[in-house]
């Protein structure tokens, strides 16, 4: 069954659209915090602004890559309020 | 011999257990161990039950998992212990021979367990993310995944409801473990007691709304707290989720859902103060420049050690004020202000604080009145099991050879439960007596483990 059982599944199940579309958001918002942090490391309120996308949205997509290892927290703010997050070098 | 249909099956154990959770696997040990065969049927991916994914437990503030993960191990690998996971019980019958016949269903997992090394390659591979409940909704997860890092089994599943069908896991997947032709699988398990320890829910916090729970991004549950503060957190620290800023101000506001009539719950959880305790002085170790205040009705500290924890918490400097509160607004800031009646004073007061963590009363889990066969089943007012003898006889509900364990009789913290556990199995050792040999005896079906 290796490999090819995707397939079988296919036959019998549809995705719904609104899941594809979901999945097309995650991706687009991915990308923007991706390219916000392209030039450096960004707190969450910095990375926010950036992207337009609001705080508690970053907060979990940055604490989800973080997760899964593309993107690293670095040192507090001067304040130590925020940390700094940063791409993976992976 | 077994009787084996397509995806179904007839097998024989002394007692089913309701519920992996720790006061089942408590009672699963101590049965297994005096030579019964039990089998454990867990609706979760993962044996451990709630108490799994805390951080400390009060008043020793021992790790919580290092006192669960042995359990687990043990079950997981006694050999008079079958678990059957990611299973629900659809229908109990009870027969003219007094024996109880349980039919339970296996959801796909879409992996073969026999093969999944739970390498996690499958997880990195998924291009999809959702809410990872495991974690509360703080983070994300992938739709293939690991339910959560010390999982029993330690298998892989697929999410099949969010599943885009890219086949991304299937390719990544080198002992070929992905398996999306798998259906359903029926089982039906003839014994002679069951124990019914279903545990228990949390209570929805969106229902109060002045406490703007679910609307406000720093109002937190007292689980989200937890799950902040146990070593596989998944901010790696403790964060306001509504924009990341390190707390500097916390209030813990008490009796979220408990001892309220007008939501439906006026009774006790009976943990939620001494959980309040012990988060309050574990933020004070991960952030020991933060203020921590406790709103608090009465703090009922009624266990063995649990007052000198609460003393030791106001040595350490966290603030319980008695007070009702009014209503949380949020600010601007995604700071929240506060406004309580100062039992103490008799005014009305605004505090500000910039996370809130809301300690939710515990529910009844009412999973089991939809199983069919079971609707004779005694419930209290609060539709936890009913004790109909409750000083000599806790743990019998009103049918034959249908025990309790845990909270699926009431709120009770983690000892009670485990208590509650072993007297269950005392009770069921002597009630199965000789049970499987002599059904096995008189029938053509084996016992699992044959």
């Amino acid at each position: 069954m290796a490999g090819k059982t995707i397939e079988i599944i296919k036959t019998k199940r549809k995705v719904p659209e609104a899941l594809r579309q979901r999945h097309k958001e995650y991706l687009g918002l991915r990308k923007k915090i991706r390219e916000a942090l392209a030039d450096g490391e960004a707190t969450i309120p910095q990375i926010s602004q950036k992207t337009g996308i609001p705080a508690d949205q970053v907060v979990f997509l940055v604490m989800t890559l973080r997760k899964y290892d593309e993107i690293v927290a670095g040192d507090m703010d001067d304040m130590d309020e925020y940390y700094y997050y940063k791409l993976s070098e992976k | 011999m077994e009787q084996n249909m397509k995806n179904s099956s007839v097998k024989v154990a002394d007692t089913l257990i309701l519920g992996g959770g720790i006061a089942g696997l408590e009672a699963a040990l101590n049965l297994a161990n005096t030579g019964h065969q039990v089998v454990i049927v867990e609706k979760d991916l993962s044996i451990g039950g709630r108490m799994i994914h805390l951080s400390k437990v009060f008043p020793t503030l021992d790790c919580s998992a290092c006192i669960t993960t042995p359990k687990v191990s043990e079950a997981s690998r006694h050999p008079g212990i079958h678990i059957q996971v990611n299973t629900g019980a659809k229908k109990l019958a009870f027969d003219a021979k007094g024996h109880w016949h349980v039919h339970v269903q296996t959801e796909p997992r879409f992996v073969n367990e026999s093969l999944c090394t739970g390498c996690q390659d499958c997880e990195r591979a998924c291009p999809v993310v959702v809410k990872d409940e495991y974690q509360y909704n703080l983070v994300g997860r992938k739709v293939a995944y690991i339910p959560f890092s010390i999982a029993s089994p330690r298998i892989a599943a697929i999410d099949i409801e969010n599943c885009i069908l890219c086949g991304a896991c299937e390719k990544a997947c080198v002992p070929g473990a992905i398996d999306f032709s798998q259906e359903p699988v029926q089982t039906e398990w003839i014994v002679k007691s069951v124990i019914i320890a279903s545990g228990f829910t949390l209570f929805d916090p969106d229902q109060i709304e002045r406490y703007g729970g679910g609307k406000f991004k720093n109002v937190v549950t007292a689980m989200q707290m937890e799950r902040q503060l146990v070593p596989t957190r998944p901010f790696n620290t403790v964060l306001r989720p509504g924009d990341g800023k390190i707390p500097d101000k916390v209030a813990y506001v008490l009796c979220a859902g408990s001892r309220d009539g007008t939501v439906g719950n006026p009774i006790c959880s009976q943990i939620c103060c001494m959980y309040s305790i012990k988060q309050a002085q574990l933020i004070l170790g991960a952030l020991p420049m933060a203020d921590v205040t406790v709103y608090y009705l009465h703090i009922r500290s009624f266990g063995k050690g649990f007052d000198e924890f609460y003393q030791q918490a106001k040595k350490m400097d966290v603030s319980f004020i008695k007070g009702k509160i009014g209503k949380i607004s949020e600010l601007e800031n995604g700071d929240l202000m506060l406004r309580y009646e100062d039992i103490a004073s008799g005014k009305i007061k605004e505090a500000k604080h910039d996370m809130v963590v809301l300690s939710v009363g515990i529910l009844a889990n009412r999973d089991i009145e939809k199983i069919s066969g079971l609707e004779n089943l005694e419930l209290d007012p609060f539709h936890y099991l009913k004790q109909r003898q409750e000083m000599s006889n806790p743990f019998k509900t009103n049918l034959p050879g249908i025990f309790m364990a845990g909270t699926a009789s009431g709120p009770m913290d983690i000892p009670d439960s485990i208590l509650s556990a072993g007297a269950v199995s005392a009770m069921v050792t002597k009630y199965n007596k000789g049970f499987v040999e002599s059904i096995i005896n008189s029938l053509t079906i084996s016992s699992w483990n044959e």
